[in-house]
């Protein structure tokens, strides 16, 4: 069995692989990468050599290419100490033409190329272009080296990028005191006990603490990265995105590591480190004794993730908890009444468009004076009724038509006949027996139902504003952010292998007989 | 018991005459004749309600080709008139005269609602019959190889799980793009990979029924694979592929709504365009009727092509024929 699974999973992540593989080729090849500028206001305000430097800085933002200018060339070199400040300026100025380049930029000029073009990359170079006697706005000459990313390398950069394991040399600036340290009481917590591990030199200055939120324990030691937003979410992680809270700031008082006690809504717990971010901020040089300063907020509402998981899961259990039995009792009245009933039911669901029922119990719902709008700041609880009967009404159709099939087919087996000849209640053969049996195929889809509950639902989340993950790839592929989509992209793929497999435990589990492997049998 | 043959009128040479054995007429089985066709529309005109249902399909089909083909509608020919725009069913009548081109209001550009619902229809139907046509041919046939091969099996289970986690908005989408957002090129983005799952589904059924003694026998008694797909297991399938193509059309309409709903219909006016143009006025009080009317046209639709579908598909199936 195991070795069953393990082989599973394996193949399950070959095809994870290859699935991203084929999104990329999807979106960074298939699509024209020029529409990425079809709403972009600056794009229309850049003009000339800047309009081309601007193109390919924001293909590199949107992940298409490698684009390296040969000011950052001139910068890289600088900083290794192979060149110092003042040629590195006479270097820097290209002339109009190459023609006129002074001594020392056409020496640079040069070994940029070689360098570049011997990595296969482009060098492009543009002269100047004028306007009469003066440079033209955004004119400037420009040279680059620029490559597009081959999908193998990008593929690799990406899943070697997905586990972000921190450490202590993470920072690259001069820091005291470089280490771990462990201590039973947490700074923040004003000498109470609770055990924290506190970084120096880390990206994160916590790696490990406990605070009153759920599961309490937390850990910033492995972080997993999906892929940088750039216009959905700016700069912000996929993973991120959708799993940090949303709404408004709650803000209490708290003491800052400068001791300054203050109404914040800061979480210091998070805090990251941002080279050089203290030295210019007053506020931070008020609150904060070194550069651990990129904090999140602690926000009243849930993730993106928070919403969809809670609505989903309610809705699933609504849907188990309904459709089970009167699906067992559609099976059990046959072509009565109630069958007949439940079969328009699951007609009507699954021939109407889901938006038409959506609209239809938000309808009933408004007459009714429901809450219709999500409000991430209220505390109400109705406000979830509407949009968990609105997912719920088609798994409640879906299962009750399978539960129903799968008990009629059990209901003419040998086994019946036999149970009901040796004097078995009727009620006692459909619980014992024939529900037994037919419940073994329903038992597979629990774990997928579960799982893609954290998926969110495109049109209810829509329909009644509410900000879960169900709209995040659709925003994603409006706003052609790349990233966005391919680790959105990976998480449904993560989900459905893990689903599957799962459900196919499960089901082993429920019932003996099913086995992977023929050695088993 | 004796029997007064006398009573009938006839010698006992007229009575009983002697039959030479023949072996020819011996084979013979003498049996009602069966034709499978003729049971399956005798199956199905037998319920009244199919009856009601085949009509209501006849009319919904009448209107969306025919209606369109009789009335002059131009989506902007009262654009300027403002007073045109919005108008509710009575309104509309009271300004224009009756007519049934106005009983069911005015939309955003002083166009006939019943009209546009008309136009979108027939944009919609065509593209889910044009879709589950495509789809089920390829999809059966692939699913009958791949359900008999098990080196084929092999391979497409492989393909068939990757296929299947590559978010279908996302294909959807770049393939909109890619192409511009044409009938056509929403026929391409729904076929590309829509197949794969009938296939699937089908390679099931072929699994299950595959195996089974009669076609064991057949086997052993050297019948090819071909014959055994098309004489043994198609006609065992036909009812299953009936009620699969009975459950899709009307999916295709439903997704085409759904992909228009978040942005990614057509350029045309389809049913789901004028559900995705029209959300604004649902909110609006007294303009709710430009979106229920596609809405619940859409619903119709689907719904009376899914009954009819289901039905045809239980009169398919020849256990249903005693």
């Amino acid at each position: 069995m195991t070795k069953y699974l393990l082989k599973r999973l394996l193949r399950g992540l070959c095809s994870i692989i290859i699935v991203v593989g084929i999104v990329m080729v999807l979106i960074y090849s298939m699509l024209d990468r020029n529409l990425v500028f079809a709403a972009d206001p600056m794009y229309t305000h850049v003009s000339n050599n800047s309009k081309v430097s601007y193109v390919y800085q924001k293909l590199e933002d949107y992940g298409y290419l490698d684009y390296v200018t040969y000011t950052d060339y001139l910068m890289e070199l600088t900083k290794s100490g192979e060149l110092d400040e003042e040629t590195r300026s006479a270097a820097a100025k290209l002339g109009e033409k190459p023609e006129k380049d002074s001594e020392a930029t056409a020496e640079y000029v040069e070994k940029f190329t070689k360098e570049y073009q011997s990595r296969g990359y482009t060098v492009v170079r543009r002269d100047t272009v004028k306007n009469g006697r003066k440079v033209a706005s955004g004119g400037g000459a420009i040279l680059f080296a620029h490559k597009d990313k081959p999908l193998f390398g990008r593929l690799w950069d990406y899943f070697t990028g997905i586990f972000v394991v921190d450490s202590v040399r993470n920072v690259q600036e001069d820091i005291p005191d470089r280490g771990v340290t462990f201590t039973m009481y947490d700074p923040l917590y004003e000498g109470k006990f609770s055990p924290a591990i506190i970084g120096s030199g880390t990206t994160h200055r916590y790696l490990l603490y406990f605070d009153s939120k759920f599961p309490y324990i937390h850990q910033n030691i492995l972080t997993i990265k999906l892929g940088t937003s750039y216009s959905v979410n700016n700069g912000v992680d996929v993973f991120l995105t959708m799993t940090r809270s949303q709404g408004s700031y709650v803000l209490r008082q708290m003491t800052f590591p400068t001791g300054l006690v203050e109404d914040s809504a800061d979480d210091l717990h998070t805090a990251t480190y941002l080279a050089g971010s203290r030295e210019g901020n007053l506020v931070y040089q008020d609150r904060f004794t070194d550069d651990y300063t990129n904090v999140d907020m602690v926000r009243m509402g849930n993730s993106k993730l928070g919403y969809s998981f809670t609505f989903g899961i309610c809705a699933s259990l609504l849907a188990y908890f309904l459709a089970i039995p009167l699906g067992i009792l559609m099976a059990r009245k046959k072509d009565s009444f109630i069958d007949k009933l439940g079969t328009a039911y699951v007609v009507f669901i699954s021939a109407v468009p889901s938006l038409a029922y959506i609209f239809m119990v938000k309808a009933i719902g408004n007459k009714l004076g429901m809450p219709t709008l999500f409000d991430m700041d209220s505390a109400g609880k109705l406000m979830y009724v509407l949009p968990i009967i609105s997912l719920a009404m088609p798994s409640i159709a879906s299962l009750m038509k399978w539960m129903r099939r799968y008990m009629i087919d059990q209901m003419n087996s040998d086994y019946v006949k036999f149970a009901r000849a040796s004097g078995l209640k009727e009620s006692e053969i459909f619980s014992r027996h024939i529900l037994k049996n037919a419940a073994i195929p329903i038992v597979h889809g629990i774990p997928a139902s579960i799982l893609f509950a954290m998926t969110g639902a495109i049109i209810t989340e829509r329909v009644y504003v509410i900000p879960g993950a169900g709209n995040l790839l659709t925003e994603a592929i409006n706003k052609y952010d790349n990233s966005v989509i391919v680790g959105v992209t990976l998480f449904y793929a993560i989900l459905s292998v893990v689903a599957l497999i799962l459900g196919d435990i499960l089901m082993a589990t429920v019932d003996p007989r099913i086995s992977f492997t023929s050695k088993d049998r | 018991m004796e029997y007064d043959y006398s009573k009938l009128g006839l010698s006992t040479q007229e009575l009983f005459s002697r039959v030479d054995h023949s072996d020819l007429e011996s084979e013979k089985i003498t049996a009602p004749r069966y034709s499978y066709w003729q049971s399956v529309f005798r199956v199905f005109f037998r319920k009244k309600s199919n009856i009601f249902m085949l009509t209501l399909l006849a009319v919904v089909i009448l209107f969306a080709y025919l209606y369109p083909a009789f009335t002059e509608y131009d989506r902007f020919g009262q654009l300027m008139n403002s007073s045109a725009k919005h108008l509710s069913p009575s309104a509309a009548i009271k300004q224009f005269g009756f007519s049934i081109k106005y009983i069911l209001g005015t939309g955003a550009s002083g166009n006939s609602t019943f009209d546009a619902v008309w136009y979108g229809s027939q944009i919609s139907i065509s593209l889910a019959l044009i879709c589950a046509a495509i789809n089920m041919t390829v999809g059966v046939i692939v699913g009958a190889i791949w359900g008999f091969s098990k080196k084929v099996d092999v391979i497409m289970t492989e393909v068939y799980n990757i296929i299947g986690n590559v978010p279908n908005i996302l294909l959807i989408s770049v393939l909109v793009m890619l192409l511009t957002a044409s009938f056509w090129t929403m026929v391409f983005a729904m076929t590309v990979t829509g197949w794969i799952f009938i296939a699937y589904f089908i390679r099931t059924q072929v699994v299950i029924i595959r195996d089974r003694e009669y076609n064991l026998a057949s086997r052993c008694l050297g019948t090819s694979t071909i014959k055994i797909a098309l004489k043994n297991i198609l006609p065992f399938m036909t009812s299953i592929i009936v009620l699969q193509l009975a459950a899709e059309i009307p999916g295709y309409i439903n997704s085409e709504v759904f992909l228009a709903y978040i942005g990614l219909g057509l350029n045309e006016m389809s049913l789901g365009r004028l559900i995705f143009a029209a959300e604004g006025a649902m909110m609006t009080p007294g303009w709710e009727i430009e979106f229920w009317s596609p809405v619940i046209i859409a619903s119709i639709i689907a719904m009376v092509l899914y009954v009819v579908g289901q039905s045809i598909g239980d009169a398919a199936d020849p256990r249903t024929h005693m």
